[in-house]
């Protein structure tokens, strides 16, 4: 009973999802001091009662452990702190510094002066960043374990030997060893570009201002411009509106159009159901790249079908032209629909093989319609399972860059600044960094556009069933 | 046996669902098809089209796609694909599959927040980062390198790990530690036991990581500028209008490969979606 | 091929839950041990942590004589079989058996040799080629025993090997893993939630309830002497009968009074004697407890028998070669909800009972089991605690029965009538009062003693079997209570003193002919004052805690008051007068708040120093109360 009540108005809900959620970051706030003192528990404990030798690891890293005869990690340690200082000496130390300057000499060709390149500065300034991090976490690992030696030591334990800790890298510390890579990878490859979109968006780079001019620190201008005046805000706010149509829109479409079709091949009455399966896996494998050119190919003034029409005795019809705002709309949804229908179909399949049968039969003998199972039992089962899923599918809608650049790509349109009314915010983030140089401009674009997604998926997830059953089961 | 009495209200029901499906089934093919008959069309123009079949049918595209290789060097970007690919699967799956293990098996200090993080990274657009990784690899050093896409690919792979430690948390633990009371290290109980319990995950890992460079197209453009580098994506792209007939063929050709694993492999790949829905 | 140690074993998990709560128990060699309670118990985490699976939060476990506490699973010795068998799916049986061998790097021939015997022993020599899927649950369950034995393990652990199998299949795998301990002469360590299991295959049973042992023994004494409520109801099919009641002495009977019904009891008082005293005054709540073969419904007996009660019959179950028989105390009861009086029955072959007739019954009154209402403890202890007498005092002495004993200067008591508890071990055989033995009885290596002395039954515990049927009989009186109107008006004197204090290191420099050196010692900290530790301590405060945490802890230190005397330095108290009882002297003092007492052998007042005695010390740590020496 109280369900329904609940779901009658969904204000109700979100007020109290929204309690909630404020309760929690209250809480995170209240607990703060507590938890914070919890972790510096450790570093308390060491200072306060680490010996000597922890110290002069402190001072020296290696020190302490080669004071206790720990010869192989002792020399280890000191080696990555005299390889730590030499690069830092030689080379961090300057990057450090330049990402705050970002150059100070402008390059000149006429008196053959070579400048600063602040790009460059730039993203070394990150990497000397991360250096320090890194070391810092390496040098407290060191003041960690020489304090764990001593720990050994005052309780009349053995120190592990080296070769033991070596031999727990395969053992006990198995994750370590496996996941080094990874994380050096996910670091280099994914957080530094990120840190450094980020950090861009706080510059003046682009435009006029590329290497070998001086690109400097704005601030919030690039937010300012794009928010208030000039010329990227009409087009921001327009294509702001139709991306987060697009994203409710085919995120919908694909999902229940996918269970639809999971729903229509499974039922009883059809036979042969691995052959019907093979048309949606059919589009699901052929390159996304290819379908999508095919379907520019398909409505265009030549393709079959305004050849149909044209054999029929119409005229052609300009499906994708520059003034076919939502014909070229729809034909981007539904192509979408077509491109990922088949996942959503394979998805449901999957989790629709785990719905409990008997669920089924005790609907049927309490006469229930097909209709009602639908929406009672298989709707809340299947929403339950897939809804991370769900706002993931929302996350790569809303960022859907092949749609439009395939099928309408390279249009600029009046009312527009170098986009087109189908294009979505990540398709003129493109246009204008990639395309036209707008650096600063694109990122601060990008970073508007995590803040949304991040948002409106966190506050789906927070209403979705997955969540709040979560809460019960804890 | 006897027959049975079909009511006619079931019947209809029957019916509708067929023809329900037989419209998506066609809804489905038809553009693929079309692709396939325009890749037997001989002109090679797509204005040469008599409504949805060509004039004309012929294998010359094909042939011209491996011999004409002057202008357009379809055999040398599909080895590029092909390379690229393979590597980037190879190496992917190998961090994709680590990374879930660890996932999913132990219980260290960090583990919560780097799931988070991985979550929170994956918020972000992805290429909106290109102008960074364009920097980034001109740095290094790898533009003009396929192993510079190879190592972009592969190590953004463990970002994806969610599926393949669904899978993991699903292998009984008490697996693990009967191993353990053997005398295996973590290490040897990974290679033994959980490798080969893992094999058709680590078979849809190959097959999705190999799937992502095969058709990717954004990247080899921003990073591959020499057209002996090409991979298929950006070559075909690259084609002139006129080659239409030549466009599909080469779609064809990269296509079918993918298409008969997936076929072959549909059972592995509804498993593994799943898989991957099931809560984190 | 080892025994066993288990010392004070804790698991406490991060949110702070034990899991197992002092754990402790020493496991022969070749011994047969089950773990057995419900769910949640604990049973499985202790089986863990043995096979090095669990961490142990605190404690001392030991194979062998080696404490392995932080050893590796592989470094223990043992073999483990798991309730889902955890064979490895991908790995052929023979594979699946050599796996361990191979770890060890055992050489090739042996491998097969040992795994070829070990089908042999278990019957599975002709699937060795096969993957675990193309074989049956038994025979999955015998490749789990075969991957265990090969090994040739210290210590066998099974966890619930046989939950996962059909009700025959089960008994017939007991009976292969019963066989199996005779003929490896291992020791095994079993887990299992089936009461069954455990009654048929330990040679000693540990049953356990949310974290805490419950009872300790031989299957025999587990049926015939339940500790408490839980273990009588645990054990046994179908479950003990229990009713809530009341039992008042009358003279020479008891009546047993139904709580939830009009039915009563009166039983010879004779049969209830081990009773503790103080539960028969009509108020207490008790429990009742009477297992279903106890009680008889055949007619002879019934008529033979001087205690019976009427039952109305409910239902009856035909197995074969017993008939249970459900039914209700109350005459008048016809729904088909439980209640505090049904009662099940069970008679032997097919009998013939209709539902809704009305039978008379008998009880075997030596099979009556009675516990504490509350606490759920057994009130018919094996050994009992004390004895509960009455007793007047007069001009400082103290009579019960015919006897009248001095009271000595340190117990003062008003005259007057009064209720005595005098325990059981109180009573020491060295005194001056004439007794004459009436039972004896051993138990847990004990004896039991029931003496008379002055008209009065008492019981008393022995070390040794009694020689002659005369004793002279004293009492130790610093352990008796004297109670008024149930106020205590006399305490026994404390047994154990405690304090709380540090566990400290410090370092001393210490000057020898050649060089100066720098010396570390560990010292216990108690009150403030530093009392240096001795190797086995420091070795038990080192193995229990992780890091220093050892030198950040609160610990309660505890000392009888024979395991401190009073010297020239020590732990600084006040001495506040001496409690005499005639053959003993004893100081109380005061340490800050704290009260002690202390052995004294004369008149002491004002300021003081203990030293307790590091051999005697008991350590507990404060926080989580967990017991470490």
């Amino acid at each position: 009973m109280k369900d329904t009540d609940k779901k009658a108005n969904p204000f109700v809900v979100f007020g109290g999802a929204l309690r909630k959620g404020v309760a929690k970051v209250k809480n995170f706030f209240r607990s703060l001091p507590a938890r914070l003192k919890e972790k510096f528990a450790g570093a308390k404990e060491i200072l306060t009662q680490g010996n000597g030798k922890v110290a002069a690891s402190m001072c020296v890293m290696g020190l302490g452990q080669l004071l206790y005869r720990q010869w192989a990690k002792g020399i280890l340690y000191l080696l990555v702190q005299i390889a730590f200082f030499a690069y830092f000496i030689l080379k961090g130390a300057g990057d450090f510094i330049g990402f705050f300057t970002l150059g100070i000499t402008e390059s000149n060709a006429w008196y053959g002066i070579e400048g600063d390149n602040s790009v460059i500065m730039l993203l070394m300034g990150i990497l000397s960043i991360i250096a320090l991090v890194f070391y810092f976490v390496i040098y407290v690992a060191n003041i960690k374990d020489a304090y764990r030696i001593q720990c050994a030591v005052d309780t009349m334990k053995k120190p592990e030997s080296f070769k033991k800790e070596l031999a727990s890298l395969l053992g006990k510390n198995f994750h370590k060893t496996a996941l080094a890579l990874p994380i050096v990878g996910v670091c280099v490859f994914s957080v530094l570009p990120i840190v450094f979109m980020i950090v861009i968006a706080f510059t003046n780079y682009g435009g006029a201002v590329v290497p070998p001019a001086l690109v400097d620190w704005v601030g919030l201008d690039n937010f300012g411009k794009i928010l208030s005046l000039g010329q990227f805000a009409p087009t921001f706010f327009k294509i702001f509106a139709w991306n987060i149509l697009w994203a409710v829109l085919s995120t919908f479409l694909n999902y229940f159009a996918g269970l639809g079709l999971a729903l229509l091949l499974n039922r009883k009455c059809v036979r042969g159901k691995t052959f019907w399966r093979l048309f949606p896996i059919l589009a699901y494998a052929v390159p996304g790249f290819i379908t999508l050119i095919a379907f520019k190919f398909m409505f265009s003034y030549g393709g079959p079908i305004n050849q149909m029409i044209t054999g029929a005795g119409g005229t052609a019809v300009g499906f994708l032209d520059i003034d076919a705002k939502w014909t070229a709309r729809l034909i981007g949804l539904a192509v979408n629909a077509w491109l990922n229908i088949p996942s959503g179909m394979l998805l449901a399949t999957g989790i629709l093989s785990n719905v409990n049968t008997d669920l089924y039969e005790a609907a049927r003998v309490d006469g229930a319609s097909p209709w009602k199972q639908f929406v009672r039992i298989t709707l809340p089962y299947v929403l339950f399972a897939t809804m991370p899923v769900l706002i993931s599918q929302f996350i790569a809608n809303f960022n859907n860059f092949g749609i439009f650049y395939f099928l309408r790509g390279g249009l600029y349109m009046d009312g527009y600044f170098l986009a087109s009314d189908t294009d979505l915010l990540i398709n003129w983030l493109y246009n204008m960094s990639i395309d036209n140089n707008y650096y600063s401009i694109g990122a601060a674009i990008s970073i508007i556009i995590f803040v949304v997604t991040s948002i409106i998926s966190l506050t789906v997830y927070v209403l979705s069933p997955s969540y709040k059953q979560e809460e019960t089961y804890q | 046996m006897k027959k049975r009495k079909i009511r006619p209200q079931k019947l209809f029901g029957v019916a509708i669902t067929y023809l329900a499906i037989l419209a998506v089934c066609f809804v489905f093919l038809f553009p693929i098809l079309w692709l396939v008959l325009a890749s037997f069309s001989k002109t090679g123009s797509i204005y040469s089209f008599r409504g949805f079949f060509p004039t004309e049918y012929s294998f010359d595209s094909f042939v011209k796609l491996f011999s004409d290789t002057e202008m357009y060097n379809y055999p040398r970007w599909f080895l590029n694909t092909l390379f690229i690919s393979l590597m980037s699967s190879l190496f992917g799956t190998t961090l994709t599959i680590l990374t879930a293990y660890c996932m999913s098996r132990f219980r260290f200090k960090s583990r919560k927040a780097l799931m988070k993080t991985t979550l929170v990274l994956g918020m972000f657009p992805s290429f909106m980062t290109m102008t960074a990784v364009y920097i980034l690899m001109t740095q290094f050093n790898l533009i003009n390198q396929q192993w510079g896409l190879i190592l972009i690919y592969s190590a953004g792979a463990p970002m994806g790990y969610l599926t393949q430690k669904g899978f993991f948390d699903t292998i009984s633990v008490s697996i693990d530690e009967a191993a353990r009371i053997d005398g295996a290290s973590n290490f040897k109980i990974f290679v033994r036991i959980t490798l080969p319990l893992a094999a058709p995950m680590i078979v849809y890992t190959l097959l999705s990581s190999f799937v992502w460079p095969w058709s990717d197209f954004i990247l080899p453009k921003l990073l591959l500028k020499n057209k002996d580098l090409y991979t298929v994506a950006v070559g075909l792209m690259a084609l002139d209008n006129t080659e239409f007939s030549r466009f599909a063929a080469g779609s064809v050709f990269i296509a079918v490969p993918i298409v008969i694993f997936y076929f072959a492999l549909s059972k592995f790949l509804i498993n593994g979606l799943s898989a991957g829905a099931v809560k984190q | 091929m080892a025994n066993l140690s288990l010392k004070h074993i804790y698991k406490v998990y991060p949110n702070g839950t034990k899991a197992v709560n002092d754990f402790n128990m020493e496991i022969a060699d070749k011994e047969f041990i089950v773990f057995v309670g419900p769910s949640g118990c604990g049973k499985s985490t202790t089986l863990r942590m043995i096979a090095g699976l669990e961490e142990i939060s605190a404690g001392e476990l030991k194979i062998g004589d080696v404490v392995v506490n932080d050893l590796e699973p592989k470094e223990r010795d043992i073999a483990m079989v798991f309730q889902n068998y955890a064979l490895y799916p991908h790995m052929t049986i023979y594979d699946n058996m050599a796996f361990g061998l191979q770890m060890q790097k055992t050489p090739k021939e042996e491998i097969d040799r040992r795994v070829k015997e070990a089908a042999e022993i278990l019957g599975i020599t002709e699937y060795l080629k096969r993957k675990p899927k193309e074989m049956s649950g038994g025979q999955r369950q015998r490749v789990a025993l075969g991957r265990a034995i090969v090994r040739e393990p210290k210590v066998m652990l099974l966890d619930e090997p046989l939950s996962n199998l059909d009700a025959k299949l089960r008994t017939q795998m007991r009976s292969e893993i019963v066989k199996l301990h005779h003929r490896l002469n291992t020791t095994f360590v079993y887990v299992t939630h089936d009461q069954v299991e455990a009654m048929t295959m330990g040679t000693r049973i540990v049953v356990m309830k949310l974290g805490y042992i419950q009872q300790i023994d031989t299957p025999k004494n587990l049926y015939l002497y339940p500790a408490n409520k839980f273990v009588a109801g645990f054990i046994g099919t179908p479950q003990m009968n229990f009713f809530d009641c009341t039992l008042k002495r009358e003279g020479g009977k008891v009546h047993i009074d139904f709580t939830e019904c009009d039915a009563g009891l009166d039983v010879p008082y004779d049969a209830l004697l081990k009773v503790m005293p103080q539960y028969l005054d009509g108020q207490k709540k008790v429990c009742v407890g009477l297992r279903a073969e106890d009680v008889t419904l055949e007619p002879e007996a019934v008529a033979n028998s001087a205690v019976t009660f009427k039952l109305k019959i409910s239902h009856v179950e035909e197995l074969g070669t017993e008939t249970l028989v459900y039914g209700d105390l109350d005459l008048n009861y016809s729904g088909i909800a439980e209640t505090g009086t049904k009662i099940v029955v069970k008679a032997a072959g097919f009998k013939d009972f209709r539902s809704g007739e009305i039978v008379e019954a008998a009880p075997n009154l030596n099979a009556l089991h009675l516990f504490d209402a509350e606490t759920e403890e057994s009130i018919l202890p094996r050994i009992p605690k004390e004895n509960f007498l009455s007793c007047t005092v007069k001009e400082g002495k103290l009579a019960f029965g015919s006897l009248f004993v001095p009271l000595p200067p340190a117990i003062p008591c008003a005259d007057g009538v009064a209720e005595l508890l005098l325990p059981s071990d109180a009573i020491t055989f060295d005194g001056e009062i004439p007794a004459k033995l009436c039972a004896s009885e051993e138990v847990d290596g004990k004896f039991l003693l029931t003496v008379e002395a002055g008209g009065v039954k008492l019981f008393a515990v022995a070390k040794e079997a009694p020689t002659s049927q005369e004793l002279k009989i004293g009492l130790d009186l610093k352990k008796i209570r004297i109670k008024r109107e149930g106020q205590d008006v006399v305490s026994p004197l404390p047994e154990i003193n405690t304090l709380d204090g540090a566990f400290v290191m410090e370092k001393v420099r210490e000057k020898t002919a050649e060089k100066r050196k720098k010396i570390v010692r560990y010292c216990m900290e108690i009150a403030g004052v530093r009392l240096g530790s001795t190797q086995e301590i420091n070795d038990k405060m080192f193995a229990a805690f992780s890091g220093r945490k050892v030198f950040n802890t609160q610990f309660r230190y505890e000392f009888s008051p024979y395991g401190v005397r009073i010297a020239e330095e020590g732990i600084p108290a006040k001495a506040e007068g001496v409690l005499d009882y005639g053959r003993e002297k004893f100081l109380k003092c005061t340490v800050g708040e704290r009260e002690l007492y202390v052995l004294c052998d004369k008149e002491i007042s004002g300021d003081i120093f203990l030293l307790p005695d590091p051999e005697q010390i008991g350590i507990v740590e404060k926080e989580r109360d967990i017991r470490i020496v």
